[in-house]
């Protein structure tokens, strides 16, 4: 053998352009493989460095669940839990910086947190890029993340003015942090202030201005001194005897704490302690690994695409890999059967094919290592974050790097069994006799096809989210055996199919559409795997696509399905809905018909996390909103806001098996049970974090519930209203520090937010196809090859140059229109397949057929390939006459 | 001895003749003076060498010599499927040698004919569809007019009558080769162009072949230029022009005979040390 080894490499460097052809092969397919892969890495350690720096030393994280927060009472009872070290209550808030001279506009939102700073280093490290440390627990400065810095050009020694509740609140900037910060979800704009200065943007009394040069008056409009009305409607129940102030901490509002379990201590033991402890308002209490696992459930999704994709590319590289080596074995039947007359064995020449696969392999997998690496890197940046997850960097480790490599070279090891095997099967009579390898028996190959994709689903399952639950394994799953399943579909329908595809060329091109298909007839194993490719790679362009549309259109359904308005008003708190409501004086606006109060709040249910949204029935039916799937929209509606009911959206009442008239027994913001009964089921509600939110009146939520105010309000404008209504109502937003959002606006940046997503998905399967295509050059090229002589005769016959390319075109353009049409129903059924399986969200949003993307199916499929022809059809028609009619 | 030009056979003329036409036929095609190079890193190879020719409407030429003697290479240029170095061929008065890609793709189409060694039918087309593919290259409907008559008439003519609708993989060798005659004659070409029709064929079959060419000479006037190593096949032709290192070494003619018996021209090779 180490006589035939550099035989075999030479063999490769004497056909430039098909090993070049085949290491792009390889090499797109491990890059494709690798960006997945890195980029899915780069997310998982980046939910790592986002749990570290959300929980920092915390063993434990107890929430507030509703709005009121947490106490001090309940800070106390934590501290006095045996086995507790350490307590860091925090408060967090998303408000606004007020406009300066140096920026006159609106920016966007930043994230406040308020920390002890007595406390916090033993919790986390905040690692200052520049300036010091907070020191006080009511000083009013501030560090504030190195992004926010650099965007809203702010540097040490700035004044900072944050919008509050009631007074604004100024704060100098003492020191700069390194990175993003501790928050997630707040795009790295983030500001940290000691706790009770932070208290004071919750406050109405406790604005003001620690700084020496005077605070900024109040803001108009804002009732000094008002108590939100919820207050009273949160009964605290008596609990245990605790202290009700601790020194630095706020009163109430507290949204999290933080804490650190003394050394030795049981984790158990000290979290069921804390469990009987606290008594006095609803919370929820997590681990860092709760913590993590939701951030992981967030991006799963995308990273089981990512995965599937990857592993896609893999598999249409090795459908390119397989041909090609089947192609230098035809081409070299004969020096193979000389070889076997001189006395080669079978097993040498399976080990001569096997060295030139392990050589395409090698070099085709370090370019991909390549490439790929430098993917991930644009696909990273591109992205920036998953969900509430930033994402900063892949993961290019030498593990990852490794994986990918070792995939490519198993790969194309896998793709070279079924050609080493023909060539070693070579008979030196017949090879020195006739021309052409012997096809492969259609068995052998579909077990190869199901040994290439076992493989291929083992590598993309590395791609997968860890973690991930057994449905989405069985999803991928699903989608590997669909895939599989519509290649294998290629052999049987590839005749008949191009029979019917070809019609569309016979008007004008009779001859070269016959003689086309007698080429693809030819061999119908290695047109079944080109086509196979092809459908692989365009089934994920079409699946993508059909999701992606009926993403966009779930992920707008519920803008026309519930929001009773043409624009959102959203605050930065909760706008209690007395007297002072700006509802009173927006719908006072001429044009205006109605600004509707709208609130989310947290409820639980048997142990479950819900969401529930405070709406007014009457302005839902005046609007026509909420489309209703059982019981009886008018009742329903006057019901929600007579109180005691609540409207459940489909997907939360399938989950907990709720029917019309059913009681929902939910814990009140007092610990108590409240009953609600079931008056509605509708199609969809507002989407929240843990599914639709349940529906229930304004009395409820703000009785029962602890809501101390609207979020948002819609406006709704009448039909015609003067121009001027609009502008009324942004003078009352800005007097009132609410924020415009137009519907259109919601809409687009939710669209323009999952284009980004599904652009990269795009981009991944667009390079699946491109590896097809050049599996299509491949069997063209081999296709012209085997037929030089009867070109040659076509030729001599008087069949012109171009008549010739034509032949070729057309054989693409019958391969790829049977490749679209098996690929566009194997991507429909994948869609169906994924949005089904997707639950609640994308349900009840129509089935839209993905025009565009199959516009482009075809184009790609149809175009790609017949471009992909234009190099062998060239080939075939300067082909030389004389040379060809004498090869024998 | 190497000449460039035709040699009156120096033998006694064979036996069983029929007798040449008895007045002169005009000239269908012409060489004149023809070289082939070809550039090897070793240095050019002079495949023909100086060829000159003439053939006469009807007649039916052999080209005989050993392997690499040039006789295939000659006949590539004479057909146009080659470009010679220097030198020209005139098809029917034309200039040929030197036309571009596409006037030579028409003179193929329209005017020669040519069967290879290897039958090369296309496997998906039936008797009919190959023996017409000519005109479906030309972009005519094979099934009727004119077409449709001609090929009838070429498939009699190679004796497949019934055989029409037969696919190429339900023929036999012989019956294969035929159908590539047929898609030869079927244009009704100036000169028919065969690059050992019977290389590939038993004794048996062979004859069936050269038996076909030769009906066509007689029957239809078909002008043929065989290449063979085989004298028993150029016995059928009314000259040999026996070919040596890209030369004519020697034209004999032996006039149109029915026996078509090889020993005159056996003898004659033997005297040439052949």
């Amino acid at each position: 053998m180490r006589g035939l080894a550099p035989y075999a490499v030479r063999s490769l460097r004497a056909r430039p352009a098909r090993t070049g052809l085949t290491l792009a092969g390889i090499a797109l397919g491990v890059a494709v493989l690798l960006a997945g892969l890195a980029t899915n890495g780069g997310i998982e350690a980046s939910i790592d460095r986002t749990v570290a720096l959300l929980v920092g030393r915390a063993d434990l994280r107890i929430e507030a669940f509703t709005e009121q927060g947490l106490s001090a009472r309940t800070v106390a009872a934590i501290e006095q839990t045996p086995g507790v070290a350490v307590v860091a209550p925090a408060i967090t808030r998303r408000t606004y910086l007020t406009p300066t001279a140096g920026r006159p506009d609106l920016a966007p939102p930043v994230d406040v947190v308020g920390i002890d700073p007595d406390v916090e280093s033993r919790v986390r490290d905040l690692v200052l890029a520049r300036g010091s440390p907070l020191l006080e627990a009511d000083e009013a400065v501030a560090l504030i993340t190195d992004r926010l810095a650099r965007e809203d050009g702010i540097d040490l020694g700035s004044d900072l003015t944050l919008l509050g509740v009631g007074e604004p609140v100024r704060v100098r900037v003492v020191g700069i942090l390194e990175g993003d910060g501790p928050i997630i979800g707040s795009a790295g704009r983030t500001v940290i202030v000691p706790i009770l200065t932070a208290d004071r943007l919750q406050s109405r009394t406790g604005g003001g201005d620690g700084v020496d040069d005077g605070g900024l008056p109040p803001l108009e409009g804002t009732p000094e001194g008002a108590s939100p009305s919820a207050e009273s409607a949160s009964p605290t129940a008596p609990g245990p005897a605790t202290p009700d102030a601790v020194a630095g901490v706020p009163a109430t509002g507290i949204s999290r704490v933080d804490v650190v379990l003394a050394s030795g201590a049981d984790p158990v033991a000290v979290t069921d302690a804390i469990e009987s402890a606290l008594v006095f308002e609803p919370y929820i209490l997590e681990r860092p690994a709760d913590v993590a696992a939701g951030l992981r459930a967030s991006t799963s999704d995308f990273r089981a695409t990512t995965g599937l994709l990857a592993a896609v590319a893999l598999f249409a590289g090795a459908f390119l890999i397989a041909n090609t080596l089947a192609m230098t074995v035809v081409e070299r039947i004969r020096e193979l059967g000389l070889l076997r007359a001189a006395g080669a064995t079978r097993a040498q020449i399976l080990r001569l094919v096997t060295v030139q696969a392990v050589a395409l392999g090698i070099v085709g997998s370090l370019i991909g290592v390549v490439g790929g690496s430098l993917l991930s890197l644009a696909i990273v940046s591109s992205l920036r974050s998953i969900g509430s997850v930033p994402v900063d960097r892949p993961d290019l480790s030498a593990a990852v790097l490794a994986v990918a490599f070792a995939a490519g070279l198993a790969v194309t090891v896998l793709a070279a069994i079924d050609p080493a095997r023909r060539a070693a099967a070579v008979s030196p009579v017949e090879a020195l006799r006739v021309r052409g390898a012997g096809r492969g028996r259609v068995a052998t190959r579909i077990l190869w096809l199901v040994a290439v994709l076992g493989l291929v689903a083992v590598v993309g399952s590395l791609a997968l989210p860890a973690g991930k639950p057994p449905e989405g394994s069985g999803r991928s799953l699903a989608v590997y055996a669909l895939l599989l399943a519509a290649v294998l579909a290629a052999p049987v329908v590839l005749v008949p199919l191009g029979g019917v595809a070809g019609s569309l060329f016979r008007p004008l091109l009779r001859l070269e559409e016959r003689l086309a298909r007698a080429a693809i007839a030819r061999d119908r194993g290695r047109s079944s795997i080109t086509v196979g490719a092809l459908i692989v790679g365009l089934a994920m362009i079409v699946a993508l696509g059909a999701v992606a549309t009926n993403a966009r259109g779930a992920a707008t359904a519920w803008l026309d399905d519930v929001v009773p308005g043409d624009e959102v008003l959203t605050a930065i708190a909760p706008v209690p809905l007395d007297e002072a409501s700006p509802e009173v004086d927006l719908e006072a606006i001429d044009g205006v018909v109605r600004a509707s109060p709208i609130a989310t709040f947290n409820l639980a249910h048997s142990g479950q996390r819900l969401t529930g949204a405070a709406l007014v029935g009457a302005d839902l039916a005046d609007d026509g909103r909420l489309r209703f799937v059982a019981g009886d929209r008018n009742d329903a509606l006057a019901a929600l806001d007579a109180g005691g009911v609540a409207i459940v959206p489909r997907g939360v009442a399938d989950r907990l098996g709720l029917v019309l008239d059913d009681v929902l027994a939910l814990p009140a913001s007092d610990g108590s049970l409240t009953e609600l009964r079931v008056v509605g089921i509708v199609e969809r509600s507002l989407p929240a974090a843990g599914g639709d939110a349940v529906i229930v009146g304004w009395p409820a939520a703000l009785g029962w519930f602890g809501v101390r105010g609207a979020d948002a309000f819609a406006i709704r404008y009448a039909p015609g209203a003067p121009a001027g209504a609009r502008t009324a109502v942004e003078a009352i937003a800005t007097e009132r520090a609410l924020t415009v959002n137009p519907i259109a606006r919601v809409e687009g940046a939710l669209t323009t937010a999952l284009d980004r997503v599904f652009g990269l998905f795009d981009l991944l399967a667009f390079a699946a196809v491109i590896v097809a295509a050049l599996g299509i050059v491949n069997t063209l090229s081999m296709d012209v090859w085997e037929r030089v002589r009867e070109i040659g005769v076509l030729r001599a016959t008087g069949m012109t140059r171009r008549q010739v390319w034509r032949v070729v075109v057309v054989e693409a353009g019958i391969l790829g229109i049977v490749a679209v049409v098996v690929g566009v129903i194997a991507g429909l059924g994948v869609a169906a397949l994924l949005i089904v399986t997707a639950g609640g969200s994308v349900r009840g949003v129509p089935f839209e057929l993905p025009w565009p993307t199959l516009a482009l199916a075809v184009v790609l499929g149809v175009g790609l390939a017949m471009l992909a022809a234009a190099w062998p059809a060239r080939i075939a028609s300067r082909i030389e006459i004389a040379q060809a009619v004498r090869s024998e | 001895m190497a000449s460039t030009q035709p040699m009156p056979a120096d033998g006694p003329s064979p036996s069983g003749a029929v007798g040449p036409a008895t007045h002169p036929a005009p000239t269908v095609l012409e060489a004149r003076d023809l070289m082939k190079r070809y550039p090897l890193a070793s240095g050019p190879v002079e495949a023909v060498r100086g060829v000159s020719l003439q053939v006469r409407a009807g007649e039916f030429v052999a080209l005989m010599g050993p392997s690499g003697s040039g006789k295939t290479t000659l006949l590539q240029l004479l057909g146009g499927l080659d470009r010679p170095s220097s030198g020209e061929v005139v098809l029917e008065g034309e200039r040929i040698s030197h036309l571009d890609d596409d006037a030579a793709t028409r003179l193929r189409r329209d005017r020669t004919g040519f069967v290879f060694q290897s039958f090369n039918l296309i496997p998906l087309l039936d008797v009919i569809e190959n023996v017409g593919l000519p005109f479906t290259i030309a972009g005519q409907d094979v099934r009727s007019g004119e077409p449709a008559e001609r090929i009838r008439d070429a498939i009699a003519l190679v004796d497949l009558t019934g055989k029409e609708d037969h696919k190429p993989h339900e023929l036999s060798a012989g019956e294969q080769q035929r159908v590539a005659i047929a898609r030869a004659l079927v244009t009704r070409p100036a000169i028919l162009l065969a690059d050992e029709p019977t290389g590939n064929l038993d004794y048996t079959t062979g004859t069936e072949i050269l038996e076909a060419l030769w009906r066509s000479c007689v029957d239809r006037g078909q002008t043929v230029v065989l290449v063979t190593h085989d004298a028993k096949a150029a016995a059928y032709a009314d000259r040999v022009l026996v070919i040596s290192d890209g030369r004519i070494l020697e034209d004999i003619d032996l006039g149109r005979r029915e026996d078509h018996a090889a020993a005159p021209l056996i003898t004659r090779l033997a005297q040439l040390g052949l």
